[in-house]
């Protein structure tokens, strides 16, 4: 039996305006992988990841997930979904996880974390709380959870967004440059908590400049260079022997 | 309770027309405001033109005319639309009613703008948390940000308010029962001015009072959570 991918892009392209920030992006992910995105910034790594569920609409492309592909249909200038109900249940099970949190100001922790399981897939309200206080635990921050976002440091506040992310029981998680809004001090902390994500075997696809932790828990890792896969591979072809010249420049050039 | 000639239970009476026209009034301009500043928000065209045409024509009359418009103008178009359908007989609006439609409408026409600046002023990443989430649209607007507009609004809100409930004064003339009123007709029959606007003053700084305190606890409350700077 051959195995269906979690995740499959296939030709993703997304223009702004005049500017084609995506040329053609093709991406698999199988359960268990942990893919890191890499590229120098306008490389168009962030806009592939939110084009994945539509935070960003392509122009073009294909988003099958399950073996499931998402039907779009052409709007005013790119791709929308055509069934909306399918979109938001693909949503349920892809997590994601925002560079600036985006936490909810009004909710406290707990409540930040139990809104998904419990309002949008209506769970009962106990069992919700239970398995939000057990991810409070995992991600260190169980004691903090009847506080408010703003009482909380940058890397506690992505940790509770992670946890908020765990909490929809998703079969992929998508992390948007997570560490990047953070102080160094912190980084460390949030990186903790995926790597420890990426050892349970949770499918991942990270857009990150960490390249240290990606060269240590991904499985592939792939750079892209003006809205193309310049190159990829395992992390050790990728960063012991790049075959482009871009890649060799960007590696060299971070580390 | 102070005597005032026998008019002060007349007084007292006047004043819960006064406040529940005041909320009335809230409740039909908060709805209007909020579709006011949705519509205002939407990429629908013509949506935008109803609201700005809406905003434009009410806050460009006094309220004055506003309720005088009402009042005898309803009655004429309701009267001509149920002669339409065969409908003869006289057709009135109370002066309460009028006073709502009058007075909710200028209200939301106001608010249309505070509510819009507060939907703007929610950041992006917040729709997009409860998007990434598959939570669908009407729940992201109840759950994630209703709360957060209204936090914003309060203060803008709590302001409208208290020229809201002044206004109601305005309903006098075409004859509802409220404070202003019955201050008027114990004036005339007692021929002292002085004292029953005064009276009428007091009542009103009264109310006001309240709902600047209830506002201030609302707006605490809203605030739970964000930090001051």
């Amino acid at each position: 039996m051959s195995k269906v991918p979690a995740l499959e892009l296939n030709d993703i392209h997304k223009t702004f305006g005049d500017v084609e920030v995506l040329k053609g992006i093709s991406l698999k992910a199988y359960d268990g992988d942990v893919i890191s995105i890499l590229g120098s910034s306008g490389s168009g790594k962030s806009t592939f990841l939110r084009c994945i569920n539509m935070l960003e609409n392509p122009t073009k492309g294909e988003i099958i997930f399950n073996g499931e592909p998402l039907s779009l249909k052409p709007g005013e200038t790119d791709l929308v979904a055509a069934n909306m109900k399918q979109l938001t249940q693909m949503r349920q099970q892809i997590g994601f996880v925002f560079q600036s949190f985006n936490l909810w100001p009004h909710m406290t922790i707990l409540e930040n974390v139990m809104e998904g399981p419990a309002n949008v897939l209506k769970r009962p309200k106990n069992e919700v709380k239970a398995y939000a206080e057990h991810l409070l635990n995992k991600v260190g921050i169980a004691d903090k959870k009847d506080m408010y976002p703003s009482q909380l440091s940058g890397g506690q506040q992505q940790r509770v967004a992670i946890a908020r992310t765990l909490a929809m029981d998703p079969q992929v998680i998508l992390f948007d440059e997570p560490t990047s809004a953070l102080d160094p001090e912190l980084v460390g902390e949030v990186l903790g908590v995926m790597r420890n994500l990426a050892d349970e075997g949770r499918t991942m696809l990270i857009v990150t400049h960490e390249m240290n932790f990606a060269r240590e828990v991904s499985s592939e890792v792939v750079f892209l260079h003006q809205g193309l896969v310049e190159e990829k591979g395992t992390p050790t072809q990728v960063f012991e022997n790049p075959q482009s010249e871009r890649c060799k420049g960007f590696l060299s050039s971070t580390f | 309770m102070i005597d005032l000639h026998g008019f002060g239970n007349q007084l007292l009476q006047g004043a819960v027309i006064t406040v529940e026209l005041a909320f009335a009034s809230l409740i039909v301009g908060l709805i209007l405001g909020l579709l006011g500043a949705s519509a205002k928000l939407s990429s629908i065209k013509a949506l935008q033109w109803i609201a700005n045409a809406y905003t434009t024509i009410i806050r460009g009359i006094p309220e004055l005319l506003t309720v005088l418009i009402i009042y005898f103008g309803a009655t004429s178009v309701l009267m001509s639309v149920a002669s339409l359908f065969g409908y003869e007989e006289y057709i009135e609006i109370g002066p309460f009613v009028a006073g709502v439609t009058a007075l909710g409408l200028t209200f939301g026409a106001y608010a249309t703008e505070v509510f819009r600046g507060a939907l703007q002023s929610i950041p992006k990443g917040q729709h997009e948390a409860a998007v990434a989430l598959g939570m669908g649209n009407v729940r992201k607007f109840y759950r994630i940000i209703l709360p957060q507009v209204w936090r914003m609004a309060l203060p803008g809100l709590g302001n409208l308010f208290l020229v809201l409930l002044k206004d109601t004064a305005l309903v006098s003339v075409v004859g509802l029962d409220d404070i202003m009123r019955k201050a008027s007709i114990a004036v005339s029959s007692t021929k002292e001015p002085f004292l029953f606007y005064s009276a009428a003053a007091c009542m009103y700084l009264i109310l006001t009072i309240i709902s600047m305190v209830a506002v201030h606890y609302m707006e605490k409350k809203a605030s739970r959570g964000i930090k001051r700077t």
